[in-house]
């Protein structure tokens, strides 16, 4: 019960709170990385999971073993016949335990949510067209890769993303984000890198065809000077060509 | 044995056994296709073929077999056949040539899907079929459309055919209160079934009129949409996945009051609750299969809420269950085995279901091993050890002989240890990043080890269940006589001679006031 | 039967299992249908799609007809009820591509889209008033079925088929009339989704004119069974009602 009522308490918080970052979410210039965030959130979720089923464990092994069959023993079972009170009680408090635990996880789940959507204003913006089989960015000023994505530390990277052909999923295990492309419409994600001089696996998380598990690409993250450098450099190579 | 009497049969306990081995054939095929993809993965790069296309092929028929053809038609056919009119004291189902027409429908169902194997350009669009994939692929679409189609129409019939039977036809006194669970686990799960299997059917029924007859309903440049058919799809598959699980629960609920010989723990919460909480929640959760597909952010949040209230009647059938080993005088035959085995693995299984419910939490875990990891510890798992259980059940009523004990046990300890090592390693690298579907995982050569370890797994899951499918064989041939209630039970299928004759009593059973297929010490 | 059968089967060690093969030639006139669309739409054979329809053909029909036969009047008292369940299913078929117009026309730009002509309007309403007429013509052969008139309740059978024949040459002329205007069901997505709402629609006319058609036989020797006609008029019924939605969505929104 007690901690059923903790829940319930963090639960009428939580939502309360996720309501004011949404509200204040906009304008606000701190940026909210959800990579971190969403490592929290996993292990909060994992420990809860855990607990719950180690009860529901130890409960169901205490039970077989307490329970077994003796020589001697009672050969039929004697369990209780719930009164009408007992057999109520035994759906309501359940149900209120977890009910309190599943709005406890879903309002800390919205609010990792809410800095997934809330891309910060100040941030490189990207377009990519996937394709069979690859990864075609092109930026602001014109520059163009294809399955190397390259961005500068420490800001803030939205893609906006479509496709030639089938469905595919622009997944960054590293940053703990996926989100599809598809044709005919238009969809969004953003990640915040870090490190400069790292590189990071890009791969294809939406089935689309023979090759899909060769459908791979690289963020490379560069310090904002080398960035900027090659940036200029091939924005203006992009113009001459065109 | 008259074999026109077998293939032709209209009879409820035959139809059953047809169903039977329909789908345990399904399964072995789509388990030696698992065996296949599994060696394939046992090394980074092309390990016994160079061809993508083969594995995805293979991954196609695997899922697509497994659900389609091996666990819902063992569940709502073989089981809901061979124990609803036994269980309510009914001669036969309500319309015995309409359940001879589903099984039929069920066999040519598999025949299509394994037709794959034989066919130029076989199917390649995995289970789920997503556009725009299925509408350019050069793979034959139109064959997992009637395969979908097929099985659906068998299963609607069974579905009319099951809950006519249970409504008109219970033996006198037989009251709504007195059912057994597993009945009342199959009404949710075909209420499920006719009205969602309609969806699935119109969704893939679209997906060959855009490929095959120039319709525009997925074609974003003539003013279709590819995100509806997901919506359609999981409108349908998600429900489906309750179909699976609510048999299977049902299944479980008869084991285990039977060896504990006790009375299920606050029946109509389950019922109530449980049962009918899980259909009402069913059809508003689909979008958490969606949570990366580019739905609008409104109904991604929704419907983590609605997904994650699951668990409320998920969590009071499991009270039910357990709370009926209480006070119980607990007994471990092979059946009772693989009911305990699940009580533990399913909690795995449902409780990682948990965190993909989470929006958030799935942006990064969607379309990963960690899924596939959850779902196998549900499905392949749980699913499947349910349905060894009942099988090893009601084998002395099916066949009137018993199975051999020992490699029974044997056989559930084997698979025991496999399926750990193969699932549990799928989730952990999973959430590390390994992606689903691949054919190849070089740009991970980490988890090269991980793969090595689950094939190793997946071999011996593999031997535990051909230890249990040979004990069947061998017990069906040359058993022991097992008598009419080898158990103990109290149930109404064990009033009966094994196996029942045609008409399944000579006079039908009536059942008294204090009566209930759980009174155990009563009578 | 079967109790006596049990009852002798208990006694005599020795079985006698009801069986019926119907089914069965069914399900395989199905897979042949089935192999004939792969056939034809996948691998280009024609010639060899056209032998597997053909030999589905007398497989379906020839098995529909056989059951009837034999189970018409055996005690399928069940049915109404079950076709009330089915009709559950049948609804969620039509809810689905409801739901996908819905969907689709709802978050369209402009509607309707591009080559699409104006739709008539007192055409449709003529096939309603056919439609609606055919409901009431089949609830009054019900009456005389349950009176005992037979010869009334042939007549009124045979002119609800008659008024359900009118309604698909309606649809059919309809439908040519549009194609030959260059409007096909490959023109744009409300051509996609004309094409497919009336089309199902219209194969459940054809269902139900089937379902009247394999009574009608044994009723003109004089077999009638109250349940079948039950059972299928609530069919019948439920074609009509859906028709409304289609009207007033396809043509009427
Ligand atoms: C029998 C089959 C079965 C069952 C029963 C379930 C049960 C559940 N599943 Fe699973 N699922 C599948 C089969 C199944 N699933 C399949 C096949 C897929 C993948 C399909 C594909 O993409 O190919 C899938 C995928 C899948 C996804 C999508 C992942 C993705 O692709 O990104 C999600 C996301 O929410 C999910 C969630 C759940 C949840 C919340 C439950 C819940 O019902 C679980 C409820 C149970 C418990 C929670 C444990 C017991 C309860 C308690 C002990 C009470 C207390 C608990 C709490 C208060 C938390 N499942
Ligand atoms: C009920 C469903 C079910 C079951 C039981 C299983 C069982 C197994 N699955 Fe299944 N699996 C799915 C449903 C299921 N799966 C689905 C839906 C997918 C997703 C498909 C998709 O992505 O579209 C999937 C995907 C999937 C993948 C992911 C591949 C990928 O994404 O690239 C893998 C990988 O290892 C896998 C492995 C296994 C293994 C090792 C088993 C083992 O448990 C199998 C063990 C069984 C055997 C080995 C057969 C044993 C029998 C014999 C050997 C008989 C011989 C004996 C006699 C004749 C006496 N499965
Ligand atoms: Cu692109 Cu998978
Ligand atoms: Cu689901």
């Amino acid at each position: 019960m007690n901690r059923a009522l903790k829940h319930c308490a963090a639960a009428t918080v939580m939502v309360v709170a996720s309501a004011g970052v949404m509200a204040a979410g906009y304008g606000d210039a701190r940026i909210v990385d959800p990579a971190p965030g969403w490592d929290h959130l996993w292990r909060e979720v994992i420990i809860d999971i855990t607990v719950i089923g180690i009860l529901f464990a130890l409960m169901t092994a205490y039970f077989i073993w307490r329970y077994r069959r003796v020589p001697g023993g009672p050969t039929v079972g004697s369990g209780p016949t719930l009164s009408t009170a007992a057999a109520i009680g035994w759906v309501i408090i359940p149900v209120f335990v977890f009910m309190a635990d599943d709005f406890f996880i879903a309002a800390n789940g919205w609010v990792l949510w809410n800095s997934y959507r809330d891309v910060p204003a100040d941030r490189l913006e990207i377009q990519l067209e996937s394709g069979m089989y690859s990864w075609d960015y092109t930026y602001p000023n014109g520059a163009h890769t294809q399955n190397q994505l390259i961005v500068p530390a420490g800001k803030p990277i939205l893609l906006r993303m479509t496709s030639r052909d089938t469905l595919h999923n622009h997944f960054i295990p590293d940053f703990r984000v996926k989100e599809d492309s598809m044709p005919g419409r238009v969809t969004y994600l953003w990640f915040l890198p870090k490190e400069a001089g790292k590189e990071h696996i890009v791969t294809c998380a939406a089935y689309c065809g023979v090759m899909h598990s060769y459908m791979a690409g690289r963020v490379i993250v560069k310090t904002p000077e080398e960035f900027k450098a090659w940036y200029e450099a091939s924005g203006t190579a992009a113009k001459k060509s065109s | 044995m008259n074999l026109k009497e077998w293939i032709f049969t209209t009879d409820h306990k035959r139809v059953g056994v047809l169903y039977l081995i329909g789908s345990i054939a399904a399964f072995i095929v789509a388990g030696v296709m698992a065996l296949l993809m599994r060696i394939e993965l046992s090394s980074i790069g092309p390990t016994i073929t160079n061809n993508p296309s083969s594995y995805n092929v293979w991954l196609y028929a695997h899922g697509a077999v497994m659900i389609l053809g091996f666990q819902i038609p063992a569940l709502t056919g073989f089981f809901a056949n061979f124990c609803i009119p036994l269980m309510i004291g009914a001669k036969d189902v309500a319309f015995p040539r309409v359940n001879a027409l589903s099984v039929w429908l069920f066999y040519v169902g598999v025949i299509l899907a394994l037709l794959t194997f034989f066919i130029p350009d076989p199917p390649d669009v995995m289970w789920t079929g997503y556009p725009p994939y299925s509408t350019i692929t050069t793979g034959n679409t139109a064959l997992y459309t009637f395969t979908v189609l097929v099985l659906g129409f068998a299963s609607i019939l069974g579905g009319v055919n099951f809950l006519t039977t249970i409504a008109y036809m219970r033996a006198p006194g037989l009251t709504w209160n007195k059912l057994n669970i597993f009945v009342w686990c199959v009404v949710g799960a075909f209420i499920l079934q006719l009205i969602f299997v309609p969806v699935l059917g119109t969704a893939v029924t679209l997906i060959s009129m855009d490929k095959y007859l120039g319709t525009h309903f997925f074609d974003p440049t003539q003013g279709g949409d590819v995100l509806t058919y997901q919506n359609l799809f999981w409108f349908y598959s998600h429900p489906a996945v309750y179909v699976i699980f609510l048999p299977f629960f049902g299944v479980l609920f008869e084991i285990v009051a039977t060896f504990a010989k006790n009375k299920v723990f606050n029946y109509k919460a389950a019922v109530y609750g449980g049962i009918f909480g899980i259909v009402l929640l069913a059809g508003e959760v689909w979008v958490h299969h969606l949570y990366v597909s580019g739905m609008v952010d409104w109904i991604r949040v929704g419907q983590m809420v609605t997904t994650l209230l699951i668990s409320v009647p998920v969590g009071l059938m499991l009270i039910s269950l357990v709370g009926t080993l209480y006070k119980g005088s607990i007994t471990f035959e092979t059946p009772m085995l693989y009911a305990l085995g699940v009580l533990f693995l399913f909690l795995i299984g449902g409780l990682t279901g948990i965190p993909l419910a989470v929006t958030s939490l799935t942006v990064h875990l969607a379309r990963s091993y960690y899924v596939v990891g959850h779902f196998h510890y549900v499905m392949a798992v749980a699913g499947t050890f349910s349905i060894f259980a009942g099988v090893y059940y009601w084998f002395p009523k099916m066949t009137g002989k018993m199975y051999n004990e020992f490699w029974g046990k044997l056989g559930f300890w084997v698979t025991f240890v496999g399926t750990n090592i193969v699932f549990w390693t799928m989730m952990d690298i999973g959430v590390k990043g390994m992606p689903r579907r691949y054919y190849d995982y070089s740009q991970f050569p980490q988890f090269e080890g991980a793969h090595q370890l689950m094939t190793i797994g997946a071999v011996i899951l593999g031997i535990g269940f051909a230890i249990a499918l040979l004990n069947w064989i061998i017990g069906a041939i040359k058993g022991r006589p097992a008598g009419n209630n080898p158990w103990g039970s109290m149930s109404l299928e064990w009033t009966t001679v094994s196996p029942p004759p045609h008409g399944n009593w000579p006079t039908p059973p009536a059942v008294g006031a204090e009566w209930t297929p759980y009174a155990y010490g009563k009578s | 039967m079967s109790e006596h059968d049990a009852a002798h089967a208990h006694h005599a060690g020795h079985a006698h299992w009801d069986t019926s093969i119907w089914p069965a030639i069914i399900s395989v006139g199905i897979l042949a249908w089935s192999l004939a669309f792969s056939l034809h739409f996948v691998y280009h054979q024609s010639f060899m799609a056209l032998i597997a329809f053909g030999i589905g053909i007398p497989l379906i029909f020839g098995g529909v007809a056989g059951w009837t036969g034999e189970a018409m009047g055996t005690g399928e008292g069940l049915a109404y009820g079950a076709m009330g369940w089915f009709i559950l299913a049948e609804a969620m078929i039509f809810m689905s591509f409801f739901a996908y117009y819905w969907y689709m026309r709802l978050s369209a730009p402009s509607w309707p889209p591009a080559g699409t002509p104006p739709l008539p309007v007192v055409y449709p309403i003529v096939m309603t008033i056919v439609l609606v007429s055919s409901s009431i013509t089949i609830h009054m052969a019900e009456e005389h079925m349950h009176d005992g008139n037979r010869s009334a309740f042939t007549r009124w059978l045979l002119l609800t088929m008659a008024l359900g024949l009118t309604f698909l040459g309606m649809s059919i002329y309809e439908w040519s009339h549009l194609i030959h205007e260059g409007f096909t069901i490959a023109t744009n997505s409300f051509g996609t989704v004309f094409y497919s709402i009336t089309g199902l629609h219209g194969s459940h006319v054809i269902v139900g004119l089937g379902i009247f058609t394999a009574g009608l036989f044994p009723a003109l020797k004089g077999k009638i069974s109250s349940s079948f006609w039950r059972t299928a008029s609530l069919y019948w019924h439920f074609v009509d009602i859906i028709w409304f939605f289609v009207v007033s969505q396809v043509y009427f929104w």
